[in-house]
């Protein structure tokens, strides 16, 4: 595993001078969120706990308009790569830190104001929430990231189409926690968590490594 | 001890279904010099793309042997990111090699792209972009340097960077291989492989 700092450096510069997430998607992601809680207003009561899979829900919308923001080209990438004589599987995971670096920022600041906004909270400790967050940014990042590197499904729809099921089967192991599942139960669907982020990362990894890429 | 990098006896390549070069004999050098020749549609660039890894398309299952070396394609679209600035770019494509900063910025300079180096590539012409990458290629100082179509964009200026770069490359026994529709006329000790004929 080896991180290059040249390649999460100009990944972040690129971001930040690329306006399409930090600028554009927080924006009007931040704008659903205070709206959303004017619109529940004109209904008789809202429960807290749907509170919570809203927020989910703005989670999963939130990650793909993150993803789908700029399609990775593979014949660019391979270009790129071999001009700067990196290889896929070094990139593989200096991207996944980089995107991290610009996503879990965001997921976590559009967390607070969701609950700030909607008066809510999850029933969960601090701490749990937070390592829930990290679990699904790393998931979330490294799926985006296998789909844009390995399959030639580069249109944003089609991807739109197939990414959502699959973080949605990611925020199905966030939705009991939040909602306040015993200890013992969360730190079961934390391990779980943890042993799916392993997977994912180990069998690309080996193909890469394997492929020699 | 052999030079050959590159061998085969049968090479097809293709897209798809569609085969552009049909069952190519070729042996490269990495001490000797290459033009590829032919007229448009013949294959070039994908011999090009498939001599430095950058081929995406179909090989039909060919044979050859490939030693791993350091080969540096300079395609006839440009390859630099546009969102970086000509230093970050410079830094972000020599940080495999190590280069001092120094030696980065006087081979902006030697390229005549110093007053640039803070603009982002986006801003730049396809000249400008074309030296900063044969300023990087000079860096890098790549085994194999494939330059595809070499002459576009340059102007004269920039012709004479290109070829005192491929001057030098020659006299320390390093391979450039060239694609252009006709003979450049900038390598002097080379070989053709003409697509046309085979």
């Amino acid at each position: 595993m080896k991180f290059n700092k040249s390649l999460i450096k100009k990944e972040t510069i690129s971001e930040y001078r690329n306006n399409s997430s930090l600028f554009l998607i927080t924006p009007t992601m931040c704008v659903l969120i205070i709206v959303f809680p004017i619109l529940a207003e004109n209904r008789f009561a809202i429960d807290e706990d749907l509170f919570i899979i809203i927020q989910i829900l703005f989670l999963i919308l939130f990650s793909t308009l993150f993803s789908i923001r700029n399609p990775i080209n593979q014949k660019s990438l391979t270009k790129e790569l071999n001009f700067a004589y990196i290889k896929k599987s070094e990139y593989f995971i200096s991207k996944i830190t980089s995107e991290f670096l610009i996503y879990f920022p965001q997921i976590l600041l559009f967390s607070i104001l969701f609950s700030v906004f909607t008066n809510s909270s999850v029933k969960t400790n601090i701490f749990t929430f937070i390592l829930t967050l990290i679990f699904f940014s790393i998931n979330t990042v490294m799926v985006n990231i296998i789909f844009q590197m390995f399959t030639s499904f580069n249109n944003r729809f089609v991807q739109f189409i197939l990414i959502v099921p699959i973080y949605m089967a990611l925020s199905f192991f966030i939705a009991p926690i939040w909602l306040g599942i015993n200890l013992h139960l969360t730190n079961i669907y934390l391990l779980m968590y943890l042993g799916i982020t392993i997977v994912i990362y180990s069998y690309t990894s080996f193909y890469l490594e394997r492929g020699k890429l | 001890m052999s030079n050959i990098f590159f061998q085969t006896d049968s090479l097809t390549l293709g897209y798809g279904n569609e085969i552009v070069i049909n069952k190519l004999k070729l042996s490269l050098d990495k001490t000797k010099n290459y033009e590829i020749t032919g007229k448009n549609g013949a294959g070039k660039t994908t011999l090009l793309n498939f001599i430095s890894n950058n081929f995406d398309g179909n090989s039909f299952n060919s044979k050859y042997t490939k030693e791993e070396l350091d080969i540096l394609e300079i395609s006839h679209t440009p390859t630099l990111l546009p969102n970086l600035t000509l230093s970050e770019n410079a830094i972000y494509f020599t940080s495999s090699k190590n280069i001092d900063a120094e030696i980065i910025e006087s081979a902006i300079e030697k390229y005549d792209l110093g007053s640039y180096k803070t603009d982002e590539l986006k801003n730049f012409s396809s000249g400008m972009i074309k030296r900063a990458e044969l300023a990087i290629a000079e860096m890098k100082e790549p085994h194999i340097l494939c330059i595809d179509e070499p002459l576009n964009y340059l102007d004269k200026q920039g012709i004479n960077h290109l070829k005192t770069l491929i001057n030098e490359r020659a006299q320390n026994s390093k391979s450039n291989i060239l694609s252009s529709q006709e003979t450049s006329g900038l390598l002097k000790n080379k070989e053709t492989i003409n697509l046309d004929e085979i």
